[in-house]
């Protein structure tokens, strides 16, 4: 068969519309035209909120999922799946009924049973959900849609426990979901909140969509924090996880992302420069950065040597790699600069500057002699990375023999959980210091404890006893007492605070400012 | 012939056995946790040691090699560590990025390349030698994120003509999936233009100053007759090998265009699986790229016949 030029043509035009049409068969697949937003996000791998505390999975579980209470802007607990709520005269039962409307995404009703399941679940891994369960004589449902859990003692801290922003946080999941055992991953994706995961489009590591849920009842309050009415404004969200910090610039200039959750510091004045793009500061309280030492290992095993780590940090300096000056401060406060248990106690420590005379004095009071600091690097943390850098630098300044080990995620994780290393940095949300009783950071139970393990055990009666006092002013004082412990102790040490903004276009309004975990709700795309 | 290919394939085998054995045990030996990355910083070893058990990472060595052999003799590459999702599942998701990417990027290499190398060959010594000698050490020498920058910059953000980053994948119509293309292959085959130029340059070179060369162009063979029927074919063997190298590394190599363009391939989903040791991914990629690897050798090998009479198998 001979095949002609105009055969040819044809054949080409014929492959080419054959080609074209799935793009309107698969519409699905297509950003809905002014109805979508996309967002460049912190990837993630790992669905299970209740599996994994990384904020990134904690930011998809408040996508999808739902709260029994949730915090307001103030940070006070408020009723969110819960409708109407009591407490019997003695305190020790509590009962819940959900209210109307409530419904998965697979189109049935949510339960109490399921409310029973998941707060089983989240016990076995959050600090605070297991303080409940140890305090719990029964957790059940009585209907459909009322559950009660009886207190063999009273809690006072019960609803600001079960609001916690703290990741893990308790997001209700289907009975059937939350059976599974706490390590087991949930990765069904079927929640009951504002926005339904989209499975086909699902691109792990690369992207993620979420479409709102239609059948979500909203509560009539208006929103207010994670709490009040949880309005969906857009069709579909598209979380992009772009690696690189200048490309995902890049496209927020063109108009192809809407929205950089952590833009990278260098670039705030290129961000400012440009009439269409804006920063704004969500987490007002900003993120404490600290770092942690091994208690059990010399030299920081002995008190003294921790202390002197306390004296030599100069916070500005070490802050100022990274930040820029007007978003760093000092802080001083165990439990953060901007939650009601922010105090001065035992701050005696703190020199503007550091105090590198007094580490070297209580280094040598400290026996040290000469052992092998090691600083676990974070390979894929730029801005961690520069300040242990940084550190490496000043802890060698007065003489400490520093090995600086470069890790990646994973090499990190290994190696910390080796015990053979000395220190290492991380941050969290400064809200996230304001809750003793769920944050695995601010106890000193040892060995039984997270990284580090500093041990006093005057100071974890003292975190015993906040679940059980019952006014602000107690859990202040309480506070105070716990902070001059601490500094004494010196488990950890912070290197200061900064707030880190995201970056939008102008066009996207309405995001609703509150620490730790970022919501999609509320937000909503205007006009040029 | 077909004894070759049949002899190459069997070989194959046992090539992608060999890869699986060391990239398990490799693996297993640098150091790392998946765990401790499921968990996140918060997590405690307890909590961590408990998802080790629940994923079979406690279990030794062996045992895992023979569950993870057996799984994949069945045809299962298992599912990732993480997002609990086949490994086929997010191999196939990402192939059809990488491989718009390589074969656009070998099609503008090789048609650049070869042209360039030959004009540079035939007016060798003269201005457009050097220059095209400039431009190809100019392509081979400049990072290829230096290129993408400075390519977003100009066509992205300055001009609007294309678009800054991502993938439209050829099921959603042919404009927008070249579109999103056009940056990342230009960014991508200027190095390798500039290795094949060189390569073409350095292979006509020889050819061209053979006695047979001379006789034709005694005999008044025209310029056009001597380049391509006498010269290119006798030059086309080294070619051929240096084409086959640039795609069988671009497969696995296209980590760095995939990150500046935010292009979900192969390569940005292995480093993410290297950094979390995410080890059903990358066994599963490793033997499968192994595998396309050992296939565009056998084409490679077998072109080699069409060019050169002289091969025979």
């Amino acid at each position: 068969m001979i095949i002609s030029r105009r055969d040819l043509v044809k054949i080409g035009i014929a492959a080419g519309t054959a080609l074209s049409i799935p793009s309107v068969l698969r519409a699905q697949q297509a950003p809905i035209a002014g109805k979508a937003i996309r967002m460049a996000r912190y990837s993630f791998d790992t669905f299970d909120p209740m599996v994994s505390t990384a904020t990134a999975t904690g930011n998809h579980g408040l996508a999808i999922y739902d709260t029994l209470f949730a915090l307001d802007s103030k940070l006070m607990p408020r009723p969110q799946m819960v409708g109407k709520w009591g407490v019997s005269d003695d305190k020790r039962t509590y009962t819940f009924e959900l209210r109307d409307g409530l419904g998965w995404h697979d189109g049935t009703p949510v339960t109490a049973a399921d409310c029973v399941a998941s707060l089983r679940r989240w016990g076995q891994v959050a600090p605070g959900g297991g303080l409940i369960l140890e305090r719990a004589k029964d957790i059940s449902a009585q209907d459909d849609k009322t559950f009660t859990i009886s207190l063999k003692e009273p809690l006072g801290l019960l609803t600001e426990i079960l609001a916690s922003a703290s990741t893990p946080v308790l997001f209700i999941m289907r009975e059937k979901d939350a059976k599974l055992a706490s390590t087991e991953q949930v990765t069904a994706n079927i929640g009951s909140g504002p926005f339904k995961f989209n499975q086909d489009l699902a691109k792990p590591g690369a992207s993620f969509t979420y479409d709102r849920n239609e059948k979500y009842v909203a509560r009539q309050e208006q929103p207010d924090g994670f709490a009040g009415g949880k309005l969906a404004n857009v069709e579909r969200v598209i979380w992009d996880f772009i690696d690189d910090k200048q490309t995902a610039f890049a496209a927020l200039q063109a108009g192809e992302i809407d929205f950089i959750e952590l833009p990278a510091a260098d670039l705030y004045p290129a961000f400012n420069s440009d009439p269409d793009l804006a920063l704004q500061v969500l987490n007002k309280g900003g993120d404490v950065y600290f770092l942690r030492m091994n208690c059990l290992k010399k030299p920081f095993d002995n008190v003294k040597a921790r202390q002197a780590m306390l004296h030599l940090i100069d916070q500005e300096a070490v802050m100022r790699t990274t930040f820029p000056a007007e978003n760093i401060s000092a802080i001083t406060s165990f439990f953060g600069n901007h939650t009601p248990y922010a105090s001065d106690e035992n701050t005696g420590w703190y020199r503007k500057g550091g105090n590198p005379e007094k580490a070297k004095q209580l280094l040598n009071e400290a026996g040290y002699a000469g052992e092998t600091i090691v600083i676990l690097q974070h390979a894929s943390w730029p801005e961690a990375n520069t300040m242990e850098q940084f550190l490496a630098d000043t802890l060698r300044k007065i003489g400490l023999n520093v090995e600086l080990v470069l890790s990646d995620q994973a090499a990190f994780a290994a190696r910390r959980k080796s015990r053979d290393w000395s220190i290492f940095m991380t941050s969290e949300s400064d809200y996230d210091r304001s809750t003793p009783v769920s944050n695995p950071t601010l106890a000193a139970n040892g060995e039984q404890g997270w990284w580090g393990w500093p041990k006093s055990d005057e100071y974890e009666a003292l975190r015993a006893k906040w679940a059980e006092v019952e006014t602000l002013d107690e859990r202040r004082a309480l506070a105070r007492e716990m902070q001059r412990i601490q500094w004494d102790i010196a488990g950890t040490v912070l290197l200061g605070s900064a707030v880190s903004p995201i970056a939008r276009r102008k066009t996207l309004v309405d995001l609703i400012e509150m620490p730790a975990l970022i919501p999609m709700w509320n937000m909503r795309k205007v006009p040029a | 012939m077909a004894a070759y290919v049949l002899r190459r394939l069997v070989s194959a085998i046992a090539v992608m056995a060999m890869v699986g054995i060391f990239v398990f045990l490799f693996l297993r030996l640098a150091p790392g946790d998946p765990a401790g990355v499921i968990a996140g910083d918060k997590a405690t070893p307890e909590m961590i040691a408990a998802i080790r058990e629940q994923l079979g990472l406690d279990k030794p060595m062996p045992v895992q090699f023979v569950n993870w052999a057996v799984s994949i003799l069945s045809g299962d590459f298992g599912n990732s560590l993480f997002s609990g999702r086949p490994v086929i599942e997010l191999i196939s998701q990402r192939l059809e990025p990488t491989a718009s990417l390589a074969i656009l990027t070998i099609i503008v290499s090789v048609t650049v390349g070869v042209s360039v190398g030959i004009l540079a060959a035939w007016r060798t010594g003269g201005l457009i030698d050097r220059i095209l000698t400039a431009f190809a050490t100019l392509g081979y020498s400049v990072p290829v994120f230096v290129i993408g920058f400075f390519l977003i910059y100009v066509f992205a953000i300055s001009t609007h003509w294309l678009p800054v980053q991502g993938y439209a994948p050829i099921g959603g119509g042919l404009g927008p999936w070249f579109l999103h293309l056009i940056l990342p292959t230009l960014a991508l085959s200027l190095g390798y233009m500039a290795f094949i130029a060189r390569v073409t340059r350095a292979s006509m070179l020889e050819v061209l100053s053979e006695d047979y060369i001379r006789t034709a162009a005694a005999k008044g063979a025209s310029s056009y007759a001597m380049l391509f029927h006498h010269a290119l074919k006798n030059a086309g063997v080294p070619i051929l090998t240096v084409i086959g190298i640039s795609f069988a590394y671009m497969i696995s190599g296209v980590v760095i265009t995939e990150t500046v363009f935010n292009i979900p391939g192969i390569g940005r989903l292995v480093v993410a699986a290297l950094n979390n040791r995410d080890y059903a991914i990358i066994q599963g990629v490793l033997i499968f790229v192994s595998g396309l690897y050992v296939l565009i050798n056998l084409t490679v090998d077998l072109a080699y016949t069409l060019v050169d009479p002289r091969v025979r198998y």
